[in-house]
């Protein structure tokens, strides 16, 4: 058969490609030029070549940023434990069933700004939570909650987590639909107690589902910022206890517009999300080839 | 090897064992809504507390100890303040109109797009699929200085809702999601139609389109809920307050009352009624959706 | 069957959503002009005040604007051969089209402004205004304006908060000192004019003044803790004490906010701290007295009597909203602000007092409070130079005067009986004084190189010191070196 050069393909994939080339693909080649430069987006960059970089590199907040960061990577591992087991709750036939799945899910889609303000409301000072506890009698004064530079990043990754439940669950549901009844009744007859029947059946049968989350959950991590801002009023915390990476790329960018200086802390996250992408991929995948 | 275990040895007393498991299921039974019930609490708790203290009037003890959670006389004051201080209708028909236009032309375009990765054979397709992969991992805070460069200089749409949908027109999950619903579809339908002489965009809108419904559905509604409560980048787009959308309006409302919670509460509760409307007609959609999202 | 019939219903919904909404905005949203279109002014409206002349009167066209109607006739005044006494900056470019952006003054001024704006275009004929209202997120709005190219070309910005000086430094507003006839500068107190210099120039109009006074909520001041008045500190190193008894009879905590924009101002100011050397070219706030005014903050974390969010906010609105939801015993803020307590919690109204702030180490009573400045690369500078100077001109102020506790920055508008006045409510309680304190406020602090992120290295500093143990001395001397390496790049 000749070889005739056909256009089709390509034309499907001309608006997306277009669309992606203009702003994912040529921005990452903007901001590696920015971040040579110096740029406040008002004049145009002047080259300083890589004083960013060295001043990043010394920058102390800059590697609190990179330190919060990975801290806040824990609510992956976190949310796939609590999701799946959630699932397994919900995975049953009793009546109303649906409801429930349907209010974990309500979380989700009120969007995070409007849950995160109403987060902040519940743990100001004289906010609800310290009225429960005041109540309760478990306090004797009142917790500043989000003033305590310990408390910013652990109450951020509680509010992902509770933001997140409902969305992962339904993942693994699904999964654990995907699962066939034979294998749970040969683990049944073999003598295996639920504990032992998810972990030798569920688990191994929902590692599509949990290369997913676990990648996802970790790319939204790295680069979560609505849940501080409302959480701190923009401001990263006290001590820049909430600021994470993406958060002071924004911070230096567009609050106190040192834009270059901005896009040389993008590059650094770039190849740390690369090279942490690779590798959760790789070590998820590798435990799938048996299926 | 015991696969009869259970074989007829005789059981002296088969009524108490049956009443014995009959209460076990029970006990089963009302743990697990316990269990559920409690966790439908904490999933619900902030945002009916949140309802709660939209009610209250300016009398109304929010934070009193001990605790008044329900108001005492429930006002609907809290809603019109911010109606009239900020321009709400606004948010929403700016919310709706970004959302529904990204929405409609993201799914259009790469369900364009996935099709040749799925069924097609042509020069560059794995190197450009990987391509797609690698940017896929670029957190989109990267793009933005250099977007809002592009926003001022070469498109001129600054302050417009065109700035909120153009970079959005296409998403690389949305590429791989079509495409592992295409890949799924027998090639025997798209042979069928080949050999009655339909061409590609043909077999593409009325035969593949049709078959893949619920991707699409879920690559729909993912792009939406995204558009919807995408905040930052609307944030360095839209100043003027009647451009804003309902993200950036919350956040300008919560400036506004600060401290104000009954205010703020009424809100957040304005923000999300309207979606919770939504989700609770398309939530078998919703579900269902969500799912299909991991295939292999 | 069912599949089919579902998705009719969702689209259904979606569509019925989606009319609704849009029947929202059409008969229901009361500032809803289509949506890419900012609020314009054009009709003309006369105000009572001002007499203009006597004039025939002529009914012309009028252009409603669905915004608050302001009067219910209006009236088109024919223009006649004598110039608007209020006219008094020459060359305005014709068909001019400015913007006009303003701090938290919508919806309550929304009259206000108006009226003014309507005023202007009567002295200013052919000049088109349109103006915007930002609250808590002016400052990010802005600065992304200024990024996007497309600033407002009149400002309002804070003097108190050191906004000023923080984008003069940056060379987007316009110098006025050679851009304005002497004339219109004796117009305001000199203290006032010379304000937020930046390298001896200035750069913008005063605008309403405030007095800071001390708001003290009686019930947690007199009636728990059993305060006098009397006793209020007079200085801000009295603070501390009074925080630590209210902490202690009533277990409230303090409601004090730092100037986190501005601290080396404040350090200036309450500290008599000398920040900078002469010649500007080396930072000296790691001296005893700057040590000595920080460590006063230190204190009073440490012991626990203040709100510690509230200490660092940025926003001013936080602050008041703590005290105005009665759950502290006093803030201090001016009298314009008292409004917003009453609107807010109108039963703590009712047990409201007032007495003067404290003063700081410097003796100064203070500074400013809001100016409007013109953007550098505007377009139309005589028009906008216009409008800046018609909202700052003793009429202008005077009327604004009358509807909220703002102070005018021109010492003619105090000539009018309504300062002479005896004053009822507790808002005019400081009318008959206000004049003597405003041709007081004095700009003391020099101005500082690379303004904004020296702040923050300033900020990162206090914040270390106040809550992660650094001690003072260490954290000013950190900050000072790093503010250093900053100016000799």
């Amino acid at each position: 058969m000749t070889k005739k050069l056909n256009l089709t393909p390509y034309l499907f994939l001309a608006p997306a490609l277009l669309v992606i080339g203009v702003f994912i693909l040529y921005p990452i080649f903007a901001v590696v030029y920015y971040s040579f430069t110096d740029f406040n987006i008002v004049t145009p960059p002047v080259w300083t070549g890589l004083k960013n970089y060295t001043q990043l590199f010394q920058d102390d907040v800059f590697w609190l940023a990179l330190r919060n960061s990975f801290i806040y990577l824990l609510v992956t591992p976190i949310l796939i434990i609590l999701c799946i087991l959630l699932a397994i709750a919900v995975n049953r036939k009793l009546p109303g069933i649906n409801a429930f799945r349907a209010i974990y899910y309500v979380p989700v889609i009120s969007g995070s700004i409007a849950v995160g303000y109403a987060w902040r409301m519940l743990f100001d000072t004289n906010g609800l939570i310290n009225g429960v506890l005041l109540s309760a009698g478990l306090l004797q004064e009142p917790i500043q909650w989000l003033a305590e530079p310990a408390l910013t990043l652990p109450l951020a990754m509680s509010l992902t987590i509770w933001l997140g439940l409902g969305f992962y669950m339904m993942i693994f549901l699904a999964g654990l639909q995907n699962i066939p009844e034979e294998l749970y009744d040969a683990a049944l007859i073999d003598g295996c107690n639920a504990f032992q029947k998810h972990w030798n059946v569920s688990l191994p049968g929902l590692r599509p589902q949990i290369v997913f989350v676990a990648v996802i959950s970790s790319l939204a991590a790295i680069e979560v910022f609505n849940e501080i801002y409302t959480l701190t009023g923009g401001l990263g915390g006290i001590l820049n206890s909430g600021v994470t990476m993406v958060f002071y790329l924004w911070k230096q960018a567009f609050r106190l517009q040192h834009a270059g200086y901005a896009s040389a802390l993008a590059i650094v996250l770039l190849v740390i999300t690369l090279l942490f992408s690779v590798f959760n991929i790789r070590s998820l995948e590798r435990g799938s080839e048996q299926d | 090897m015991n696969q009869t275990h259970t074989a007829a040895r005789p059981q002296p007393n088969v009524a108490a064992r049956n009443a014995a498991r009959k209460r076990r299921q029970i006990t089963e039974t009302i743990f697990w809504y316990a269990l559920l019930l409690f966790i439908a609490a904490i999933t619900i708790l902030p945002l009916a507390w949140t309802l709660l203290t939209s009610l209250k009037g300016p009398n109304d003890a929010i934070f009193a100890v001990p605790l008044q959670l329900l108001p005492k006389d429930p006002t609907l004051d809290n809603y019109a303040r911010v109606w009239k201080q900020l321009p709400v209708a606004n948010f929403f028909i700016n919310s709706i109109i970004v959302s529904v236009a990204t929405t409609t032309l993201n799914v259009l375009f790469t369900a364009l797009a996935a099709y040749p990765f799925a069924k097609m054979k042509f020069w560059g397709r794995d190197v450009i699929f990987y391509l797609l992969l690698a940017t896929f991992i670029v957190p989109p805070q990267l793009t933005y200085i250099p977007g809002f460069v592009l926003a001022r200089n070469v498109f001129q749409y600054y302050d417009t809702l065109l700035a909120l949908i153009f970079p959005n027109l296409a998403t690389v999950f949305n590429i791989f999601l079509l495409r592992q619903a295409f890949k799924s579809v027998p090639n025997d339908l798209i042979d069928a139609a080949k050999i009655d002489g339909a061409s590609e965009l043909r077999i593409w809108w009325q035969i593949l389109l049709p078959v893949i419904r619920p991707s699409l559905a879920t690559a729909a509604i993912i792009t939406f809920v995204t558009s919807w409560n995408d905040f930052l980048w609307p944030s360095l787009m839209l100043p003027t307050m009647v451009n804003k959308t309902l993200p950036v309006g919350l956040a300008a409302l919560q400036g506004m009352f600060a401290s104000d919670l009954r205010a703020t509460a009424a809100g957040i509760v304005m923000t999300i009624i309207p979606i919770l409307i939504l989700f609770i007609f398309l939530q078998r959609q919703f579900v269902r959706g969500m799912t299909g999202a991991v295939k292999g | 069957m069912n599949r089919k019939l579902q998705f009719r219903v969702s689209f259904s919904a979606l569509a019925m959503l989606l009319v609704a909404a849009i029947f929202l905005a059409a008969c229901g949203a009361p500032a809803a002009p289509p949506p890419q279109a900012p609020q314009v002014v054009k009709e003309t409206v006369v105000v009572p005040q001002t007499v203009v002349a006597q004039q025939t009167v002529v009914a012309e066209k009028t252009v409603v604007v669905p915004q608050t109607v302001v009067a219910q006739q209006t009236v088109v005044v024919e223009p006649t051969a004598a110039p608007n006494p209020e006219a008094v900056i020459p060359n305005v470019e014709p068909n001019a089209e400015i913007t006009l952006w303003t701090f938290w003054l919508s919806p309550t001024f929304d009259d206000y402004i108006k009226s003014t704006i309507a005023r202007f275009q009567k002295a200013y004929p052919g000049v088109k205004v349109n103006w915007e209202d930002h609250q808590a997120t002016f400052q990010d709005d802005l600065k992304n304006a200024f990024a996007a190219g497309k600033a407002p070309d009149v400002i309002n910005l804070s003097v108190s908060e050191g906004w000023v000086s923080d984008y003069a430094t940056k060379g987007l507003l316009l110098p006025l000192d050679d851009k304005v006839s002497q004339d219109v500068k004796d117009l305001y107190f000199p203290g006032l004019w010379n304000e937020q210099l930046v390298d001896g120039k200035n750069y913008q109009f005063p605008w309403y003044q405030g007095l800071s006074v001390e708001l003290v909520n009686m019930k947690i001041y007199s009636d728990t803790a059993g305060l006098k008045l009397e006793d209020f500190p007079k200085t801000v190193d009295g603070l501390p004490a009074l925080c630590k008894t209210i902490k202690e009879k009533t277990g409230t905590l303090c409601d004090i906010r730092l100037t986190t924009n501005d601290l080396l101002s404040q350090m200036v100011y309450e500290g008599g701290v000398k920040v900078i050397s002469e010649d500007g070219k080396t930072f000296t706030f790691d001296s005893p007295e700057g040590v000595a005014w920080l460590q006063m903050y230190v204190d009073m974390v440490k012991a626990g009597t203040v709100d510690k969010s509230v200490l660092v906010t940025d926003q001013d609105r936080v602050g008041l909203d703590l005290f105005s939801s009665g759950n502290a015993a006093f803030y201090q803020t001016g009298p314009n602000l008292i409004r917003e307590v009453r609107a807010n919690n109108p039963g703590l109204y009712g047990y409201l007092a007032a007495v003067p702030a404290p003063v700081g180490k410097s003796g100064v009573l203070g500074k400013g409070l809001m100016s409007l400045s013109v953007k550098n690369d505007t377009k139309f500078p005589n028009a906008s130079l216009a409008l800046a100077q018609f909202f700052t001109n003793p009429q202008s102020m005077l009327e604004f005067s009358k509807q909220v506790a703002i102070y005018p920055s021109t010492p003619k508008s105090y000539e009018d009986p309504f300062f002479a006045a005896k004053p009822i409510a507790i808002e005019d309680s400081a009318k008959p004084i206000a004049k003597d304190i405003i041709s007081k406020y004095a700009d003391i602090v020099p101005t500082i190189p690379h303004k904004a992120d020296v702040n923050d290295i300033v900020l990162q500093a206090v914040q270390a010191a106040l809550f992660n143990n650094v001690p003072a001395q260490q954290a000013l001397t950190d900050a000072v070196t790093k503010a250093n390496a900053l100016l000799a790049q």
